[in-house]
């Protein structure tokens, strides 16, 4: 992978687009996983503050 | 959340409930186990039936088919919680018939010492049924079950779940949760200790005895979204039954000129032996078939081995084939994007099933049946085995704590279109390398797409010319991530680069440096980036915006 020469941006990160819409799905309530999902969005908590607790 | 110290304690157990059969399953020191009843059976038949006021389950009751016919109630789960107008009610035409009672459905069985048949409704036959499996249970773990995750159908209407949270209730068994059968399966592979968890697309095949469910479940961070799901209420392992009886009576009445199916006692006989014949043509090349007294009184003996019965049955094993074939279809996706399927319910064990799955999906897609894969879960087991191990992760959880995380937070969650991932470029700008970091239809906010290696392959000799620096503190590496959608060419599966989000460069990567990418989607679908070497300092970060304005990132 090389840089094409003479990029360069606001440091050096440069946002361009955004995602495109997403779909509105249902999670299946199972798994250790999706509790801790359902644990941090109750108590809207990021993930790393529900880590370090 | 904590655990609540007021209410007896709780012992859970996984129940899976089917038509044909039921298991239960405990967790014991991590590991999920299918407890075996008193007769010693971990497949534990549906089934309940009276001699003279005395109460028969699971296999006991299923030989009474034979000779008590009448009051013994077989395949009455699909009755409950629905009208009498709704049922099919073909499966019990060889036990007690389904009736219209009131606004519920009920059998006429004998269940007391009086010869007057009682009237006996399907909740309360469940009731009976499930009290059976939670003593079962009961005694082999020495406490008292109270508790129980149950799996249900992907197609299980609410009135359904109602009517059996009411039934349990009445077994003494508090219903913690309803799970889906397939996302029970799919658990059950997650929950293994040498599991690893990772994205991947997984079709769930649950083959029972008188349907087959099929799902498409997107499995993404150990979260599971079902994306389609089909169902036949035809295809089963009954129909295989149905295709040796079929051919043991054609055989038998070429020797004796009498047509045992004619006759309902003979006709039940050979249903078990034939049931029995095809469980023991799962495991051995070739079984026998013995009936004592099949017709007339003649005894019949015979044998077939599997190739026959692999012809035979070839039509029932297409359709399977076809079922799974179209729910992928369903889900808008391509055989090549399915990583596994999960065969789960007693026809899975069928070794021709699973391989002829193996030939109509690509190689690189993993069939988990005993027949193909040897760590692969005995069938059987999956979904009493998932059941399980979601009753023992919220088995501490107060009833309204389930409750609420269950509902809205379900249904809220966006997932994305597409995927997002890091385009690899080499000097020719054209020929990137799509490398996907998050798949698509993966529930948000999602965190830990760290560490996708991205290696160096670049040899410097022609590239110093154009970037004019040194090999050494040259190269960087030009991180795009894209939004894209999949495409299929000559059955290859290919990433076409869709919309671009960020730009980012980090200077100064050693040759053949690794560079660690970090993408973060928040809920409102604004991205956060870290782009850095692996074990470098600092790097870069930046954020991309929810859809709408763009902007540049900060650090």
């Amino acid at each position: 992978p090389v840089l094409p020469e003479g990029w360069s941006a606001e440091k050096d990160f440069k946002a361009i687009g955004s995602l495109s819409t997403a779909t509105q799905r249902n999670i299946e309530p199972v798994g250790p996983h999706f509790l801790a999902h359902a644990r941090r969005k109750r108590h809207k908590r990021t993930f790393s503050e529900d880590e370090r607790i | 959340m904590s655990a609540e110290e007021s209410a007896p304690a709780r012992v859970a157990i996984g129940i899976s409930f089917g038509n044909s059969y039921s298991s239960i399953a405990e967790v014991r020191d991590g590991k999920a186990e299918v407890i075996a009843n008193e007769d010693g059976d971990r497949q534990i038949p549906s089934i309940l039936s009276y001699v003279e006021g005395e109460e028969f389950h699971g296999n006991q009751a299923k030989s009474q088919l034979v000779r008590n016919a009448k009051n013994t109630v077989t395949s009455f789960r699909d009755f409950l919680g629905k009208d009498f107008k709704s049922i099919d009610p073909t499966p019990c035409h060889a036990s007690a018939h389904p009736q219209e009672h009131s606004s519920t459905i009920a059998f006429s069985i004998c269940d007391t010492e009086s010869s007057e048949p009682n009237t006996v409704t399907v909740s309360e036959i469940t009731t009976r049924h499930l009290r059976r499996l939670r003593t079962s249970a009961s005694d082999f773990m020495g406490r008292s079950v109270n508790a129980a995750v149950i799996t249900v159908p992907t197609d299980f209407s609410d009135s359904q779940k109602t009517a059996l949270e009411s039934a349990a209730k009445d077994a003494g068994i508090e219903v913690l949760q309803f799970i889906h059968e397939p996302i029970a399966a799919v658990l059950a592979y997650d929950a293994r200790p040498d599991a690893k968890v990772s994205d991947k697309i997984v079709v769930v095949a649950d083959l029972g005895g008188t349907q087959s469910d099929v799902a498409v479940v997107a499995s993404r961070g150990g979260m599971y979204s079902l994306l389609a799901t089909a169902h036949d209420y035809e295809l089963g392992g009954a129909q295989l039954d149905a295709v040796l009886i079929d051919h043991f009576a054609k055989e038998f009445i070429k020797k004796n000129k009498t047509d045992p199916r004619q006759n309902d006692r003979s006709l039940a006989k050979l249903k078990l032996e034939s049931e029995a014949t095809k469980k023991a043509l799962s495991l051995g090349a070739s079984a026998s078939f013995s009936v004592e007294s099949l017709a007339d009184g003649i005894d019949f003996t015979s044998t077939v081995n599997r190739t026959r019965y692999d012809l035979l049955a070839s039509k029932v094993f297409a359709s399977v084939t076809r079922l799974i074939e179209g729910a992928v279809q369903q889900a808008d996706l391509d055989p090549l994007e399915i990583d596994e399927i999960i065969l789960s319910g007693g026809t899975a064990h069928t070794p021709k099933i699973a391989r002829n799955l193996q030939s109509h999906f690509p190689p690189t897609t993993t069939i988990l049946a005993p027949a193909t894969t040897a760590t692969a879960i005995n069938p059987s087991e999956l979904s009493a085995r998932g059941a399980a191990i979601q009753a023992s992760l919220i088995a501490e959880f107060e009833h309204e704590d389930v409750e609420q995380s269950t509902h809205p937070m379900v249904t809220v969650t966006p997932h994305l279109a597409h995927a997002i991932g890091v385009l690899c470029i080499s000097a020719d700008e054209k020929n990137g390398v799509f490398k996907p970091l998050i798949e698509a239809e993966t529930p948000v906010p999602v965190r830990l797409c760290e560490g996708e290696r991205e290696i160096k392959i670049s040899k410097p000799e022609p590239k110093t010319k154009t970037n004019g620096k040194a090999t050494v503190e040259d190269d960087d590496s030009d991180d795009e991530d894209s939004d894209d959608d999949d495409d299929e060419e000559v059955r290859e599966k290919v990433w076409r680069v869709g919309k671009v989000l960020a730009e980012a460069g980090v200077k100064g990567v050693k040759k053949g440096g690794k560079v660690e990418v970090q993408v973060s989607v928040g809920s409102d679908l604004a991205l956060q980036v870290v782009v850095r070497e692996v074990g470098g300092k600092g790097g870069v970060r930046g954020n991309v915006d929810k859809p709408g304005v763009e902007q540049n990132g900060s650090a």
